[in-house]
């Protein structure tokens, strides 16, 4: 028996097959058991007739989709479920997106605020009482005034860090070659008196926020030239490893650049620790900075829906490469 | 010669302690007068409700700071413009902070120049001899304007 809510649509059918309207239909619709259970069915019904092209009689095929049709109401009920999750996280990580923002901006505010009277209290006591000072106290001031300093600095990288994080991406094509040279520019014009050799392989393209990216070769590239300042033929290579695999049709297509140096390297037992905030694998005397630089990289290739990785030998020199996706012009 | 004035808006007591060290050590006749908070801030040069500013002169320049307590920095600031009569005052925000969002705020709201103090005592008294060269030798305020 068709079901009463399905009876109209086939009836219509029904008649315009009849009429010679159309030689076919077929239509999903429902069928109420003896037990008044519904089953879902495909009607596949076609009009035979006389030579005369009278209507003779009908062919139907009836096939079951029950399955199909709870599989479907399935698939719909997760695809439910799933936007309801994706909006759940999307709150959850807006929640802590905002709460991020209040933190730095304290941070901001209230951190240098005591750190700056520190300073110039400090600074006072050298100016207005160095002699009443010994030679010892005027140096543990100016220890405490470098003290100072170390901590402002971690404070301005820790803000920089967390604005990576949150500020607005705008994708495009780059070339990696030419960001590499204008960094490579920089760092050559701060320490003119530094030979180095740089080998940038032309036309590195890819897909990227340009100012991102920009701070990724400045730091990769700046760690490569500080590295190797004890060295005498120091060797900076930028490059693009050969395509590994065509990405299937539609997938967006990965490359892999590296940025490879033959400086002070470092032991591939602390790999893992390379990328965190604040890590640093040498002493600041031999080499100055924070720990900050490759925490930075990797926030901005991990945005990107990129990898970063390091390898490296001590003594020998390091590479360190990211997968982003490649350029399409 | 007429001293020149300087609005230091400030809460912080050891932060104006080392305001005023840095402001004295140049030879430029100024005269600094500090408010500490917000509220103190527009009493002197708008007025508290009925009552007339208590600066009867403007000052040639504002330094202010943006965290303060009751009436915070940016409220001020859009306070001073909103007033007749202090509308073309130049306000310089001098603050700990160089986000984004107090950046925009506070030149949305017209504010003439924004400095972040710097950390190191010698660098930040080298940023404020620089604004006392620029807003009391070099700048030309349209308030206390005299032929």
């Amino acid at each position: 028996l068709t079901h009463p809510g399905d009876l109209d649509a086939d009836l219509a059918y029904h008649g315009k097959m009849l009429s010679g309207e159309i030689p076919t239909y077929s239509l999903e619709k429902r069928y109420l058991r003896k037990d008044a259970s519904v089953v879902w069915v495909n009607l596949t019904a076609a009009m035979v007739r006389t030579a005369a092209g009278d209507p003779e009689y009908f062919v139907s095929v009836v096939e079951d989709i029950g399955a199909r049709k709870q599989a479907e109401e399935e698939v719909q009920q997760l695809n439910a479920e799933l936007e309801q999750r994706v909006l759940d996280r999307t709150a959850q990580l807006e929640a802590a997106n905002s709460e991020l923002e209040a933190f730095s901006y304290s941070v901001s505010h209230d951190l240098r605020t005591p750190l700056r009277i520190v300073d110039g209290f400090s600074q006072a006591l050298l100016e207005d009482h160095a002699a009443e000072l010994s030679e010892q106290g005027c140096n543990h001031l100016r220890r405490v005034r470098n003290g100072v300093q170390r901590m402002a600095q971690l404070i301005d990288d820790l803000l920089k860090l967390s604005r990576i994080s949150r500020a607005e991406m705008t994708v495009g094509n780059l070339n990696l070659s030419r960001l590499a040279e204008s960094v490579v520019a920089e760092l050559r014009a701060a320490e003119p008196e530094r030979d180095v050799e740089v080998v940038i392989q032309p036309g590195l393209k890819a897909q990227g926020d340009e100012r991102l990216m920009r701070v990724v070769l400045t730091n990769l590239v700046g760690n490569a030239w500080k590295f190797t300042s004890k060295r005498d033929d120091a060797r900076i290579e930028c490059g693009k490893l050969p395509d590994a695999e065509q990405a299937p049709d539609g997938a967006p297509q990965f490359a892999t650049f590296y940025v490879r140096d033959n400086g002070a390297g470092f032991d591939m037992a602390y790999a893992s620790k390379l990328f965190g905030a604040f890590q640093r694998l040498h002493s600041s005397k031999d080499f100055g900075g924070t720990g900050i630089g490759l925490a930075t990289v990797k926030r901005i290739i991990t945005r990107h829906g990129g990898s970063v990785w390091a390898e490296g030998e001590e003594g020998k020199g390091a590479t360190i490469y990211f997968k982003l996706q490649s350029g399409g012009v | 010669m007429q001293r020149k004035r300087i609005l230091l808006v400030e809460d912080d007591p050891d932060d104006e302690a080392l305001t005023l060290r840095a402001l004295k050590r140049s030879h430029i006749l100024n005269e600094v007068i500090v408010a500490h908070d917000g509220a103190e801030a527009l009493a002197m040069l708008i007025g508290d409700g009925a009552e007339p500013p208590t600066m009867t002169e403007l000052p040639e320049v504002v330094l202010l700071d943006l965290k303060l307590p009751k009436v915070d920095g940016l409220e001020v600031l859009r306070r001073i413009r909103a007033n007749e009569r202090t509308k073309l005052l130049p306000v310089v925000i001098l603050t700990s902070s160089d986000e984004q969002r107090d950046l925009t705020e506070g030149y949305s709201l017209g504010c003439n120049s924004y400095v972040r103090k710097p950390v190191d005592f010698v660098h930040f008294a080298e940023a404020v001899l620089q604004l006392q060269m620029y807003w009391l030798v070099l700048n030309k305020s349209a308030v206390n304007w005299q032929a």
